[in-house]
């Protein structure tokens, strides 16, 4: 049984009595944990079209996922099927195959862990990174803001691909996390320099000046009153690093430039750019499913990034979760995106 | 006037970290930076004791000195504008690059400025009609372009417009046989070579582009100097161009920054593609003939165009946006 | 809710309307404006009628549908609002248009050239990536007016405005000041000649010398060019020296209209009577000003009947139901007001500041015990205990951030925003600093809570250095002088994490304070003390978010959050100021009888000297005047009001707006510039003496100390307090006084 203590009389502790013991329970606290960082966030994603047709979307690429997790579905290998069979014409290769008969529903299947993977790895170093490095820099300002963006400028003044093609070179990298990592090796930079100048602003807000007069600890406030505050802003833009990471990986699997073992999507292109794929309306599929793989993944990640402002907007939250009407008026700012 | 000066001093800093970082990564390459020359020295029948020699002459390095002085040679070298030869195509570095980073430029450049244009203009009609019938199908549009890579579109320019209906070229810069000149001829066929990669490249980025004006656009619609605008009575094309557009143009103009980046590294991709000399070709070309000198001479070129690509922007935003004053250096 | 639009449109009332106006230049009939396809008036039903060259004051609170009267006289609505009636408007000729059925060409002209705007934010009014110069020329050259000629104009517009017209016209908006760029803003809604100008909280967001000095330079326009002038403000006081005639709206509708003395002395509608009340003003008795419970309706739930019944004291049955039409007041020349119980409004709410001045002295005079100077005597002669805040030869240099070329080539541009300050501030004491934006106020408050280092001197918290303990050299933990002294923000909007519920924030404070208790307990408390501050009910505030409150809830969840930390002083920063002014009186009755309540001192920062003597005054404490970085007077309100000694002090009793209708019509102002002087480079001498009114030569070599006064409570800063100083044998400054007893006059 929760206790709801609005009812119970506040004649036994006024706001100056000494301190008494009652722990808050563990389930009190599970609650208030599912209501406001579960509930509510679903409630609010799924108001929006755009959001829900993204989280379907994801949704199927994740079935997939499991699919070739739980091996549910053969695994590619030449010659297991007609070659150059069509598409949607033969239900054992829903997606048809390829010229050396491979199905392509199974090729595309296979690698999906693999490239959900690299793209989750891509976006969280990213983001992370910029977060760290951004928060930090804004919040304690003077020497290590100075070193950080100096940093952050050398980063910025690398174009990425090159730079990835030869740590690709140099490193090898097949596991999917650390070719994650090294195709957003530094993309952070210009995230971190515009989480800086967020964090810049909001350091400056009356809020953040009252808990420091309370002497809260730097990490909580960065925590508790930055963080929060930023959090639309690096959700979008943790997609928006994630998309990058799938097109990076693709176009450089694509031009041939990364280490592989097996197949997957980027490669697949490859194969029917390379293997005659160009020359006849025949081979079309072969290019085309592997284009709608990509397509189709940074599509449900865009559309999931446009409703995420509205997840961590209060107004929004309080609207949809059937809370008490606002009492000011309602400003609606469609930030979308960054612009990578 | 301290700003200026302050970009200014930062580029000869930056190259040399780049330098640096360039000279860095030749040593992280498998088997570090000779093993591949020296082979092919062996193979055209190099005595063995005259290798260091001979590599020495061909790259300005000494690969038995001390790492130090090879750093030392190294920059020296660079500072000559003398990147080593290229074991591949056996002619100077720098020469390749030279005849290929106008290409990239222009390239970019053109792909660049038309995605801005596009993109600011549909944004800005999608702004001034929030909520019509064209705001919801552009923004619709948007999401989706920018759901596709550059390169899926020059995939798809390549399979339907130059191999299923031959209207255009599948590789090169220029006809061959056609000589350099300001003649018609060359200019057209400069044109109808890159139009593909520059259209692909352009559509890769307006969708972006357009989202972005869009929200800066209403926002500055909504602000008060636009009403106080239109009631001293100033004309709609005005207001427009004077009002929204320069002012919902400017936050853009620290993002294209980013871009310019973003974009000079895509060219690496867009270039095999559609087999077009610039640098990205040839580094892939170096990447897969091992040919380290030349992959790292693009790289550097390609990092040095960038920052001063960079810098061009970074005074021009000086210059346009009053409000950069000279203490404020947080242009990003 | 359907609201009954019919009643008071009645006929007779426009004729009324009519009859007291000789020569009207609008005449605003049936208007209203409406969103969601008319469901919700923003405003209803506006008889009004304006006359040619009168000065017109609209008074209402923040919400109450004045921003929207002014545009509708520009026909400007926002969208999507609708906008409906007649708004004629008569032109010098004699010929008369209606401006709603103009065309859009028709319209264009009619804008700015015969009625033209003032908005309240001056920064966004102009366009930031354009010269302020621009924006004049591309004016006068869309009205096909001649550039040269009109730019003649502009410039005698600016020089009359007290600017230097060269350097404003080139300057873009951002590189000038606040103050400045309202007085631009000014000259470019004048640069075409209009009759008409409508103004819209031109002044809210200046500081109140600022404030006044515009008005008074209005004042001059006014005459100079025949303006018509319709000026709309949240702030009573300010207006009420300006305007001809007053009216009041109040939710959505104009409540009350009539001549200035009528409207102050003598109105008839109990929310202005307790308007006039509620405002902290020089001239009333303290534990007279009450302020109006409750807050104004929203648009979306306007109550039925007479929209003032919730909050009116006076309220019956039939003001629940029955709405009151806007007729015409006995006696009054066109006096109208908008209740059932005009008389009984009158004769039940007594007015506080219309007693005379021997009453109002007397009742100082009868309660010694409690008077300022016993506190202050007190304050400033124990020197016994140790202070709980002690200030010795603070400074506070702010450099400007140079890169590495800058330091070899350029002198540090330094800004003294505090230099060399010594206050002692004892325990459950009061002080409240008084100044201009600017001044130093803001960074020297924040020094004494320790948020902001000092470049130079101390600051002692019960004798233990701050900045000593925050590097752990004393014996007293930091954490103990960090939770001892808190903060309350000007803005509430940004004083509460926008994504943190109630409970949330005010749990911050309890974690330090008491760190071991259990959910229960500490919703317990946060309940109990949200219900001291007048929160109830607190188990609903506390469930929601910051966005969800109004501004004064804001302000009370901040108080309370500065409260849990059991705090021993605590730095209100203009924390009222953002308020509206009817609830204005109510958080400063609240934070003192907390004082009281906590034994905590209170640091209150105002640029508003009745905002400071209410506090003061009430508080037993002193005021402390603050120009440039310094401490030029300090003392008792009652002493700092009726005796002030240093010239600017008598400035900021200038432009502190009283009631008081004898006095009201205003006077040249006692300053020579208007302008702040640039805190990068400080005059000479004594800091004021360019914009002091009695300077002499000596003020300009030689710099004044603060000295205690032989005949009074507290100190100051000026030569004129030593008879005997070189000051009285040199020469007057330009534009100074030459008899300097002429101020005392005043």
């Amino acid at each position: 049984m929760v206790t709801e203590t609005d009812s119970s009389s506040p004649d036994d502790i006024d706001w100056r009595s000494e301190t008494s013991s009652a722990e808050m329970s563990q389930r009190d606290r599970l609650a208030e944990f599912y209501e406001q960082s579960i509930y509510e966030p679903a409630v609010v994603a799924w108001s929006d079209v755009r959001t829900r047709l993204g989280i379907v979307i994801l949704s199927v690429y994740l079935l997939m996922a499991l699919v070739e997790v739980l091996g549910l579905w053969r695994n590619p290998a030449p010659n297991q099927a007609p070659r150059l069979l069509a598409p949607f014409v033969n239900m054992q290769y829903p997606l048809g195959t390829t010229q050396s008969g491979v199905d392509l529903f199974a090729l595309i299947v296979d690698s999906t862990p693999f490239i959900l993977l690299m793209v989750l790895a891509g976006g969280v170093w990213a983001t992370s990174v910029a977060i760290v490095v951004g928060t930090i820099s804004g919040y304690k300002g003077g020497t290590v803001d100075t070193v950080i963006t100096s940093i952050s400028d050398f980063f910025m003044a690398i174009p990425g691909l090159p730079l990835i093609i030869i740590l690709a070179i140099a490193l090898s990298p097949e596991n999917p996390i650390l070719l994650g990592v090294i195709l957003t090796i530094n993309y952070w930079a210009g995230l971190g320099r515009s989480i800086r100048s967020q964090v810049l602003s909001i350091r400056e807000a009356s809020y953040v000046e009252a808990s420091r007069t309370m002497g809260t600890s730097t990490h909580r406030i960065i925590l508790k009153d930055v963080l929060p505050n930023i959090m639309p802003y690096v959700m979008v833009n943790f997609v928006l690093a994630a998309r990058y990471t799938i097109f990076a990986s693709v176009g450089l699997y694509f031009i041939g430039v990364l280490p592989y073992t097996g197949q997957n999507w980027g490669v697949t292109l490859n194969n029917a750019y390379n293997q005659g794929g160009l020359f006849t309306l025949e081979a079309l599929h072969w290019l085309l499913v592997p284009i709608v793989a990509i397509v189709g993944l940074a599509f449900g990640l865009i559309l999931v990034s446009q409703g995420m402002d509205r997840i961590f907007n209060p107004r929004v939250r309080t609207r949809l979760t059937g809370k008490s009407e606002s009492v000011e008026e309602e400003s609606d700012n469609e930030n979308t995106s960054a612009w990578v | 006037m301290n700003y200026y000066l302050r970009r200014t001093v930062r580029i000869p800093l930056t190259i040399l970290a780049v330098a640096t970082f360039t000279f860095g990564l030749i040593r992280l390459l498998p088997g570090g930076p000779f093993t591949q020359l020296r082979i092919q020295l062996i193979r055209q029948g190099v005595p063995a004791e005259q290798v260091n020699a001979r590599i020495e002459a061909l790259q300005n390095i000494r690969p038995d000195a001390p790492l130090w002085q090879q750093y030392l040679d190294y920059l020296i070298g660079v500072a000559q504008l003398d990147l080593g030869r290229s074991i591949s195509l056996n002619a100077p570095v720098i020469e390749i690059l030279a005849r290929a980073l106008p290409w990239t430029v222009f390239l970019v450049v053109t792909s660049t400025v038309l995605m801005f244009v596009i993109g600011v203009l549909i944004g800005a009609i999608q702004a001034y009609k929030e909520g019509s019938r064209f705001d919801k199908v552009a923004s619709g549009s948007s999401i989706f372009l920018m759901a596709v890579p550059y390169y899926i579109f020059a995939v798809l320019f390549l399979f339907f417009l130059s191999f299923q209906l031959n209207l255009f070229p599948t590789g090169n810069a220029v006809e061959r046989g056609i000589e350099a000149s300001l003649s018609a001829e060359y200019f057209l066929s400069v044109l109808h070579h890159a139009a593909l990669p520059i259209i692909a490249f352009t559509i890769g980025g307006v969708g972006s582009t357009a989202l972005n004006m869009r929200g800066n656009g209403i926002q500055v619609l909504g602000e008060e100097y636009v009403e106080v605008a239109r009631l001293r009575g100033l004309p709609d094309s005005r207001i427009a161009t004077k009002y929204v557009a320069k002012n919902a143009i400017l936050p853009m103009y620290t993002g294209l920054l980013l871009l310019i980046g973003f974009r000079l590294g895509g060219t690496v991709v867009l270039e095999q593609i559609f087999s077009y000399p610039g640098l990205g070709y040839y580094l892939i070309s170096a990447v897969n003939a091992n040919d380290y000198p030349l992959m790292m001479g693009c790289f550097l070129v390609i990092t040095v165009t960038l920052v001063i690509a960079v810098y061009i922007a970074d005074l021009t935003y000086g210059l346009i946006d009053p409000r950069i004053s000279a203490g404020d250096s947080d242009g990003y | 809710m359907a609201t009954n639009t019919d009643t008071n449109t009645s006929p007779t009332d426009d004729t009324a309307s009519k009859r007291v106006v000789d020569d009207p230049i609008l005449e605003i009939e049936d208007t209203n404006v409406t969103y969601s396809e008319g469901d919700t008036y923003v405003l209803e039903d506006v008889n009004v009628t304006i006359d040619r060259h009168e000065v017109l004051g609209i008074v209402g609170e923040s919400g109450s549908g004045k921003s929207m009267f002014a545009s509708a006289l520009l026909d400007a609505v926002p969208d999507p609002g609708l906008l409906t009636g007649k708004i004629h408007y008569n032109r010098k000729d004699g010929s008369t248009v209606d401006i709603l059925q103009m065309s859009d060409e028709e319209l264009r002209q009619f804008r700015w050239e015969e009625i033209s705007m003032v908005f309240q934010g001056a920064m966004s009014s102009f366009n930031p990536t354009m010269k302020v110069g621009s924006h004049f020329k591309e004016t006068l050259r869309t009205h096909d007016k001649n550039v040269s000629e009109g730019m003649e104009f502009a410039r005698e517009l600016l020089e009359n405005l007290y600017l230097e017209p060269e350097r404003v016209l080139d300057s873009y908006p951002h590189e000038l000041s606040g103050g400045m760029q309202q007085r631009a803003l000014i000259a470019l809604s004048m640069v075409l000649d209009p009759e008409v100008l409508v103004m819209d909280e031109p002044t809210a967001a200046l500081d109140l010398l600022m404030q006044r000095s515009i008005l008074q330079l209005l004042d001059n326009l006014q005459s100079e060019y025949d303006l018509t002038i319709i000026f709309i403000t949240h702030d009573l006081p300010l207006v009420a020296s300006l305007a001809d005639r007053m009216a009041i709206i109040y939710a959505f509708q104009f409540a009350e209209i009539g001549p200035r003395d009528e409207i102050i002395g003598n109105s008839a509608h109990p929310y202005t009577r307790e308007l006039l009340n509620s405002t902290p003003n020089l001239d009333a008795p303290l534990e007279d000003m009450q302020p109006i419970e409750g807050e104004g309706p929203a648009p979306v739930n306007v109550p039925s009947g007479c929209r003032y019944h919730p909050r009116c004291q006076l309220a019956t049955e039939k003001c629940r139901t029955d709405d009151p039409p806007f007729s015409p007041v006995d006696g009054g020349g066109g006096h109208r007001s908008a209740c059932h119980y005009r008389e009984e409004a009158r004769e039940e709410i007594p007015l506080n500041f219309g007693k005379t001045a021997e009453d109002f002295d007397q009742q100082l005079v009868s309660d010694p015990t409690d008077g300022p100077n016993a506190g202050s005597t007190a304050t400033l002669e124990t020197t016994s205990d140790t202070p709980l805040l002690s200030l010795d030869d603070v400074e506070v240099h702010f450099g400007e951030e140079q890169s590495l070329i800058e330091r070899f080539t350029q002198d540090p541009t330094v800004v003294r925003a505090v230099d060399g300050i010594s206050l002692d501030i004892e325990e459950q004491d009061l002080v409240c600093l008084l100044g201009e934006s600017g001044c130093g106020k803001t960074t020297l408050g924040k020094t004494m809570i320790g948020l902001q280092k000092p470049t130079g001197g101390s600051i002692e918290y019960r004798g233990h250095d701050i900045w000593e303990a925050k590097a752990g050299n004393t014996d007293i933990p930091y954490k103990e002088v960090r939770s001892a002294l808190q903060i309350i923000h000007q803005d509430p909007g940004s004083a509460l994490n926008p994504n943190r519920r109630i409970a949330d924030i005010l749990t911050e404070p309890l974690r330090h304070t008491h760190p071991n208790i259990g959910r229960a307990e500490r919703r317990d408390r946060m309940h109990s003390l949200l219900e001291r501050v007048g929160m109830t009910p607190a188990g609903d505030f506390l469930e929601r978010y910051p966005h969800q409150l109004s501004g004064g809830e804001k302000q009370r969840v901040a108080l309370a959050r500065a409260l849990l930390m059991d705090p021993d002083a605590i730095l209100a920063d203009e924390a009222i100021s953002a308020v509206d002014v009817s609830l204005r009186i109510g958080i400063m009755d609240l934070m003192l009888e907390l004082q009281a309540e906590f034994d905590t001192s209170f640091l209150f920062i105002s640029h508003d000297l009745s905002n400071a003597r209410y506090f003061a005054e009430h508080g037993d404490g002193r005021i402390a005047v603050m120009y440039l970085g310094e401490i030029v007077e300090i003392g008792s309100a009652e002493r700092l009001i009726h005796d002030p000694r240093h010239p600017y002090t008598e400035v900021l009793r200038w432009a502190t707006p009283n009631l008081d209708l004898d006095a009201m019509d205003a006077e040249d102002p006692p300053i020579r510039e208007i302008d702040v002087p640039d805190p990068v480079d400080p005059p000479s001498g004594c800091r004021f003496h360019t914009r002091c009114p009695v300077a002499r030569e000596a003020c300009r070599e030689e710099q004044p100390k603060l000295a205690e006064l032989d005949d009074g409570d507290g100190a100051a800063a000026c030569f004129r307090e030593d008879p005997n100083h070189a000051y009285w044998n040199s020469e007057p400054l330009d534009g100074a006084a030459e008899n300097p007893e002429g101020l005392e006059q005043h």
